[in-house]
């Protein structure tokens, strides 16, 4: 016979047949465990893993470790369901900021943060949801220990004013890359079918402070799915943007005319070609007449050899003429030519 | 603006900066020494300098200059084999400018750093600013200097950007103090500039490093490497200045 705990009796904790009873700052607390519907996904499969692991190292811990959890755990707060902050146990904030780190790829800490951190809240300027391109676009920056986690749900009636149950992970570490952060590859790996235009997709981001576990409000939001994004990337020529079509002679390119300064800027690995001490990176779109000129930046040797020598480097930036594509070239101009050769940072533009 | 640094994590004293300072950009100018063999240093793993509020909150990466000093005696005649090379650089946040750490010539000794470099934001939102080239004119009492027609500045209110390129030097006085005027070079531009270029037969991984001067619109090199003549090697000048203006 198995004996369920009681309410009836104070003090009794411990769980039976599924039920579990629990003591909280003097209440007597029952809950039924809680089985999952449905077929689990591989991430979920993968989090329910992790949780456990992590659940089961806290017997590991030393007495004083736990000590500071309990500790630090009388001064948090958890979500609750009924409406008022509910208390968490050390070990529930133990396994809850780790359970945060290890999604974002840290390790496990034994020793609780020294207090509760303070983490922003997320603001960006738009989303834009397409078949292609599903973006967000103006992040308020923030640096490092934090990422950006975001959860989405797959196109949803454009009827329905609360789907965020719907929403799941698509990345716990999206970092802006000058404000912008193009999830398409995520979300369409995590959701498996493309958003299909005129309906809605229900979105939740928050910042994650990856040192701690700890993380911001959740910003809910929500956007109808169109057919071409009104979002503008900002201007670039990367290596998905070369014509397929055309011999490279860069290796990996990143050019940036998004400054507003009167500079260009540049990150390119130049392999060079035949005995010329240039390379050519044709492109798949035109150069507007605004973007055309020379400019000129700093390169480093990067050979198999070593040599790291100092470089000056000339760039011709063309648009489409003669029937060949818009094109740079990246002339060695200062310092002994090496192959390759890295080229970086801002270039004066005339 | 000029303001001094208010520290930084790799020992390297109090660095004082010239800068001209705008909403998506800045333009920083300083000269700083670090002993390699500082506990500081090598604790570090990216240098990094503490400034009051710059004008901008994070860079694109920039590049900065780093210099070694090898000069060698040998049978009574004095063998320069300094050199160096590009560092990455990067404004971490509004009072952190960054420079990538470098190991490969800690065991030269003292190393020197040249900032020159401009620090850009991206996703401003607008084209690149064009500016516009002018050929720098250069002139002697006696001419014994000639530089390439890659030698040339863009030049803006507050800053410029120079890019010299040496030509070949007179067989008498390669081995003398150069000096000459830079006669179009726009006012108040005075700095150190590392001449990157020449060959370095005792640290092939890298060109020779001289340094040279402007002042005054008068250019200075008072020595050169070694290998500063040798063929393939072209000795440049790279660098965005700051006017005292």
């Amino acid at each position: 016979m198995i004996a369920l705990p009681s309410i009836a009796f104070g003090g009794f904790s411990g769980s039976a047949k599924g039920v579990t009873a629990r003591q909280v700052a003097g209440r007597s607390i029952l809950s039924l465990k809680c089985y999952p519907t449905g077929v689990a996904t591989g991430a979920q499969l993968a989090r329910r893993a992790s949780l456990k692991k992590i659940a089961k190292s806290w017997v590991t811990l030393t007495n004083e470790q736990r000590h500071e959890w309990d500790r630090l755990a009388e001064h948090a707060t958890g979500a609750s369901s009924l409406g008022q902050k509910a208390e968490l146990s050390g070990m529930n904030l133990y396994v809850r900021l780790n359970a945060n780190r290890v999604m974002a790829g840290e390790l496990v800490m034994a020793d609780a943060p020294a207090g509760q951190v303070a983490v922003p809240n997320v603001e960006y300027s738009t989303v834009g949801v397409t078949p292609q391109l599903v973006v967000f676009g103006g992040i308020k920056h923030e640096s490092a220990p934090y990422k950006m986690v975001v959860k989405m749900s797959g196109t949803q009636s454009p009827g329905i004013t609360n789907g965020w149950s719907k929403t799941v992970i698509i990345s716990s570490e999206v970092e802006d890359d000058w404000g912008e952060a193009d999830i398409t590859k995520l979300y369409l790996k995590t959701i498996g079918v493309e958003p299909t235009p005129g309906q809605k997709v229900f979105i939740e981001a928050y910042w994650l402070d990856t040192s701690t576990g700890f993380t911001g409000q959740v910003f809910k939001d929500s956007v109808i799915v169109t057919g071409e994004s009104s979002y503008t990337p900002r201007k670039r020529v990367t290596m998905d943007r070369l014509a397929p079509d055309h011999e490279q002679h860069v290796s990996s390119i990143d050019v940036d005319f998004s400054s507003g300064a009167p500079v260009i800027q540049f990150d390119v690995m130049c392999e060079g070609h035949s005995n010329v001490a240039s390379s050519e990176a044709y492109l798949a779109d035109d150069l507007p007449q605004e973007l055309q000129g020379t400019s000129w930046a700093l390169g480093r040797g990067n050979g198999a050899d070593g040599k790291l020598v100092a470089q000056s480097y000339v760039m011709w930036l063309y648009g489409a003429r003669y029937g060949d594509p818009a094109y740079i070239t990246f002339a060695h101009r200062g310092g002994y030519y090496v192959k390759p050769t890295e080229v970086f940072g801002p270039g004066i533009i005339y | 603006m000029n303001f001094n640094s208010t520290g930084n994590n790799f020992g390297a004293g109090t660095i004082s900066f010239k800068s001209h300072q705008e909403e998506n950009f800045v333009v920083l100018n300083a000269k700083l020494t670090y002993n390699p063999e500082s506990p500081e240093y090598q604790a570090a793993d990216v240098l990094e300098i503490y400034v009051p509020d710059l004008s901008i909150d994070r860079s694109a990466i920039s590049g900065v200059i780093m210099r070694f000093r090898d000069v060698r005696d040998s049978y009574g005649y004095t063998w320069d084999n300094s050199g160096g090379t590009v560092l990455k650089s990067w404004v971490k946040d509004k009072n952190t400018i960054c420079i990538e750490k470098l190991t490969n010539f800690d065991e030269k000794g003292e190393i020197t750093i040249y900032i020159l470099a401009l620090y850009t934001m991206l996703a401003r939102g607008g084209n690149p600013i064009k500016g516009t080239k002018v050929r720098l004119t250069t002139s002697q009492e006696t001419t014994y200097l000639r530089w390439s027609s890659d030698t040339f500045f863009v030049e803006f209110e507050h800053w410029i950007f120079l890019h010299m390129q040496f030509g070949s030097c007179t067989y008498a006085y390669r081995d003398s103090p150069w000096e000459c005027n830079l006669d179009n070079l726009p006012s108040g531009i005075t700095a150190d500039l590392p001449f990157c270029g020449g060959g370095n037969q005792y640290n092939p991984s890298v060109d020779g490093i001289s340094e040279a001067h402007i002042e005054n619109g008068v250019f200075t090199c008072q020595t050169r490497t070694a290998g500063f003549e040798d063929t393939g090697h072209d000795p440049f000048i790279f660098a965005f200045l700051v006017r005292d203006n």
